[in-house]
């Protein structure tokens, strides 16, 4: 399974604090959506991928993939805000039919592109944050913000186990598919479940043993992880600080 | 508007509509920054009882059985994995199942509420599917709402004696739906109609995704229940281990 995760590990700025880039990523968002004005947005979406892509050093291509993930619900979300229906019409008629009206109003296209672009600027900003800082590095940054242990735990056990549980389901996949599995719907359906099925059963075969590795090694209750230690360089703080000065001009000065 | 730019419009919109529609349908994630940043603060504001509900129970349970926590652990990647597969579809198009369902009817709602916004999370850093500040309306559609549903509608039906493969499929297929109807009424509190409000807004949301999300829910069902009846057969003791064996039988 290709993940952001892969690209976060091979990001150029994989050494930079990673609490740093979690307040500046969570700044930017938050100035992003509060804001609410186009050239925010613009300067957001512009910058943050200007961060990804030289900074990073993703490349254009993989970094546009990613882009589209959203796309179906961006669509379909904007189309229904956009759209109106009422029994009179207020803007553009698109149809009418059933003593009904399909519109959209004059304001509804500017809302659109606003939404678009605020969505696309936030998930940029997401973007620089996840795509240079892999999770366990994420979870350590939830750590630092007093998340209950037991849930930071979890997560680093989860963050594992998605990875086994992924390989062990791919190669069951591929001996379904050589077994002609996935055939038709009806057996797809049946494969599907079957398989789903038969990887939780192996899946608590597993966790039994882990549990005893890890009793084997001590486990009292208390899993610890070791995190890099990266220092945060004056120039860095001050970057961030004034990043955010810029957007919080663009939002005053920019109508 | 001329005709000209009238006739764009129409193309552009069923352009839209078509296009919308094909690439992978996810169970409705709200995406990064689609959400008002009070809606943002307010739906996360919501979900803290129910996390908190949760976090004590599995603490409970943590307390009488340690080895749980890597059983928990394992259910939590287990329903990551399941929404991340592709699902065989009719139409073509590649969609995924929630799991939440599942999850509801193996673990219980309250330590699902837990499970499912780690996963939500690990949904968002590692597939970009849901986003940081939409973290908190997600959670609570997907990892609380269909839930409850989930696990009341099963609960009922095996109360009214219902066949127990028809129990969880209906559990799975309306605690998909009603996620859905949790999503749309989300969005439409943000995003309300300029002439109909809110209900207007609902009625629009509900609708256009209505093509992706009405199949899934019932092929969601279909598997869940062809899941559980895998495990019944194959796995009664360790389903046994997480506390199912309660509504076995």
């Amino acid at each position: 399974m290709e993940t952001i995760d892969h690209y976060a590990y091979a990001s150029r700025m994989r050494g930079i604090n990673p609490q740093l880039k979690a307040a500046v990523a969570m700044g930017t968002l938050i100035l992003c959506i509060g804001a609410d004005r186009f050239w925010v947005s613009v300067t957001v979406l512009l910058t943050m991928s200007a961060v990804i892509l030289w900074g990073g050093g993703l490349t254009f291509l993989k970094y546009i993939n990613l882009l589209k993930i959203p796309l179906g619900f961006l669509i379909l979300g904007t189309v229904a805000i956009v759209i109106e229906i009422s029994s009179r019409p207020f803007g553009y008629v698109l149809f009418h039919g059933f003593g009904h009206y399909v519109w959209v109003s004059k304001e509804g296209g500017v809302t659109a592109l606003k939404l678009v672009l605020k969505a696309i600027g936030a998930l940029s900003a997401m973007y620089m944050l996840v795509l240079s800082t892999p999770a366990s590095e994420i979870i350590g940054v939830l750590k630092d913000l007093r998340v209950p242990k037991l849930i930071i735990e979890l997560m680093h056990m989860i963050y594992r186990f998605i990875f086994v549980m992924t390989d062990t389901q791919r190669l069951m996949k591929q001996a379904a598919v050589s077994r002609l599995g996935y055939q038709d719907f009806k057996t797809s359906c049946r494969t599907f479940g079957s398989s789903a099925g038969n990887l939780f059963v192996v899946s608590l075969k597993r966790a039994g043993t882990y549990y005893d590795a890890m009793t084997a090694r001590c486990y009292d209750g208390e899993l610890l992880f070791l995190s890099e230690e990266k220092g945060v360089r004056p120039w860095q703080v001050m970057a961030a600080l004034s990043y955010f000065l810029i957007l919080i001009l663009i939002y005053i000065l920019v109508p | 508007m001329s005709k000209k730019e009238k006739s764009i419009m129409k193309l552009a919109t069923a352009f839209a509509l078509a296009f919308g529609i094909v690439p992978s349908a996810f169970a409705m994630h709200i995406m990064e920054g689609y959400l008002p940043v009070k809606y943002c603060i307010a739906w996360g504001a919501i979900c803290v009882p129910f996390l908190a509900a949760g976090f004590f129970s599995i603490k409970k349970t943590l307390r009488e059985n340690r080895k749980a926590m890597t059983i928990l652990a394992m259910s939590g990647a287990f329903v990551f994995v399941i929404s991340s597969l592709k699902i065989p579809s009719v139409t073509g198009s590649c969609s995924h199942m929630t799991g939440t369902g599942l999850g509801a009817i193996l673990f219980g709602p309250s330590a699902v509420g837990i499970l499912g916004i780690i996963v939500l999370i690990f949904q968002a850093i590692l597939l970009a599917h849901g986003g940081l500040t939409t973290l908190g309306a997600n959670t609570f559609s997907m990892a609380i709402a269909g839930p409850f549903v989930s696990f009341g509608i099963y609960k009922l039906c095996r109360g009214l004696k219902v066949n127990k493969l028809v129990s969880v499929f209906l559990a799975a297929m309306l605690g998909d739906l009603f996620t859905y109807c949790v999503t749309s009424i989300q969005l439409a509190l943000a995003y309300p109609s300029e002439v109909g409000g809110v209900g207007a807004s609902a009625i629009k949301f509900l609708g256009v995704f209505a093509p992706t999300q009405l199949p899934l829910a019932i092929i969601e069902g279909i598997l869940t229940a062809v899941i559980v009846m895998t495990l019944e057969t194959y796995a009664l003791p360790e389903l046994k281990s997480i506390g199912f064996s309660k509504e076995v039988g």
